[in-house]
């Protein structure tokens, strides 16, 4: 019998036992090394770089921006619950945030996210790089953006509880000259400094904020100069009970 | 010339081209709607965005399916032969083709356009402006895509032809941006020729980047500079295709 009529009486049952044997090969290839090759399901995943997004976004930056953003609000979802904030890796937050905010700065999104979900982290000190992101996004144009130089404000004082740097960030918000910005933006450096227990300083900057309204440079509703009226009459109170000549606190300089 | 026009209405008939279109369209609408709902604020920016962009994508997609497979089943079927056996020059032949393709594109982009008015409550002079560069990219990319399909032999190549003209167009911020790289970065390289291929490309391509920018369905459009490239840009591709169709054509022997 030649080897060709031996195949071809045969071929049905050799090509039947080579399913099988590359069948249990396949099976045993994915035993073998399925430990090493697992799906890697990252909480967050690295930012995309300048170029990689200028590539994605196909000339459309605003629907990659829309993309990605939704990808940041989701993240953590890993398809078996979702996972504690504490766990996530808030560097690469802020990279995203950054990233995102090249893509599309004139958007609330990235700050309303930073503000009001990825600030509440159980892990107090990543709430510091939220604060970061907020005061460098608020910083870029403070006269459009207070709101958020508010929000670092609240964040670095109830969840960092870090009275000086809440304190500086009050100190940049109240620069702003935004028409709709109310009088508590202006007054916010006076409330932490009297937190803080300088009674001086918070004295002093509501005296000055005083003046400006009087002269007419700050407006301000009745109720709000009625307010200041009555918070530096208290703070004069205090000054005088502590034996301090608050005089001396207007020539600070 | 207007026979030619309804073939080509009735193509996109028969090919159900509208069908398809508007069952797609329909699919991405509602998905731009649910991931627009469930976004923390902006819901109205997002759902607008993801309209946009994901329609853009759609209609170009359809578009250069429905050329290149309607381009390549006339030859297929004897029927270029047919009409130009009749009393029409090959330029007609090719300029009625063209006008066909856009009207055919009209009729599903002027819906298109009054549904996003509707579902996005874009910024008006904002989709105005994005209307009318989404409709001359598309001029575009059907001009490119008659041309691939008229010089390359099978519907398969001018398919990829016309996907890759687009991508690599709508890439072209991506390339001029690698171009203008500072020296310092470039001296450690010294890839001079790749530099010299990119410019090469960026001259070649149009800069479809710059066309139908979502961003301006929710912040309006102020860039008038932009708008006189677009329309600068499409007032030369267009003709250049047009006239690469008929310098074709005409050596073309049957």
């Amino acid at each position: 019998m030649t080897k060709e009529i031996f195949f071809h009486l045969n071929s049905h049952k050799i090509f039947f036992w080579l399913f099988i044997v590359t069948f249990l090969l396949q099976i045993s290839f994915w035993q073998g090394s399925s430990k090493n090759y697992k799906a890697d399901l990252e909480i967050v995943p690295p930012a995309p770089n300048k170029i990689l997004r200028s590539a994605l976004s196909l000339g459309d930056e605003e629907f990659l921006f829309r993309i990605l953003g939704t990808r940041l609000q989701n993240s953590g979802d890993v398809f078996a619950g979702f996972v504690a904030l504490k766990k996530y890796n808030y560097q690469r937050i802020y990279d995203w945030m950054k990233a995102l905010d090249d893509l599309n700065y004139e958007s609330n999104f990235i700050p309303s996210l930073a503000s009001y979900y990825y600030s509440q982290t159980q892990n107090r000190a990543d709430s510091r790089y939220i604060i970061n992101y907020l005061d460098e996004h608020a910083s870029r144009d403070i006269d459009k953006k207070w709101w958020w130089m508010f929000q670092a404000v609240f964040v670095a004082k109830k969840s960092l509880q870090d009275n000086d740097l809440s304190y500086k960030l009050a100190y940049k918000l109240s620069k702003n000259k935004a028409e709709d910005a109310p009088l508590i933006t202006r007054q916010l450096p006076a409330f932490i400094s009297k937190q803080n227990g300088d009674d001086c300083m918070s004295f002093r900057i509501l005296t000055e904020l005083f003046k400006d309204v009087q002269s007419g440079k700050q407006k301000a509703r009745v109720d709000e100069i009625n307010y200041m009226r009555f918070y530096i009459n208290e703070r004069l109170k205090s000054l005088k009970e502590k034996n301090f000549n608050p005089k001396k606190c207007l020539n600070l300089n | 010339m207007r026979s030619i026009l309804k073939y080509i209405l009735l193509s996109a008939i028969r090919d159900r081209l509208y069908i398809g279109l508007f069952i797609t369209l329909a699919a991405s609408f509602s998905l731009a709607i649910f991931l627009g709902s469930s976004a923390l604020v902006e819901r109205q920016e997002m759902t607008a965005s993801f309209i946009a962009g994901s329609s853009r994508v759609v209609l170009a997609i359809g578009m250069i399916l429905f050329v290149c497979l309607n381009i390549n089943r006339a030859f297929e079927n004897k029927e270029v032969e047919f009409i130009i056996s009749k009393s029409i020059s090959r330029e007609k032949f090719i300029f009625g083709y063209l006008a066909g393709f856009i009207l055919a594109t009209l009729f599903i982009f002027i819906p298109l356009n009054i549904a996003i008015f509707l579902l996005a409550k874009a910024n008006i002079f904002g989709l105005f402006i994005w209307s009318l560069s989404l409709f001359l990219e598309l001029i575009i990319l059907i001009s490119f895509s008659l041309l691939s399909s008229l010089i390359l032999k099978n519907s398969f190549s001018a398919i990829m032809a016309s996907f890759g003209f687009y991508i690599i167009s709508r890439m072209m911020g991506v390339f001029v941006l690698a171009i203008s790289i500072p020296d310092s970065i470039d001296a450690l390289n010294k890839n001079n020729i790749l530099q010299v291929v990119l410019k090469f490309m960026s001259a070649i391509f149009p800069r479809l980047d710059l066309f139908a920018q979502s961003k301006w369905l929710n912040y309006g459009f102020d860039n008038m500079l932009v708008l006189q490239i677009i329309l600068t840009q499409s007032a030369i591709y267009i003709a250049l295709m047009l006239f690469m169709a008929f310098h074709d054509f005409k050596k073309k022997q049957f």
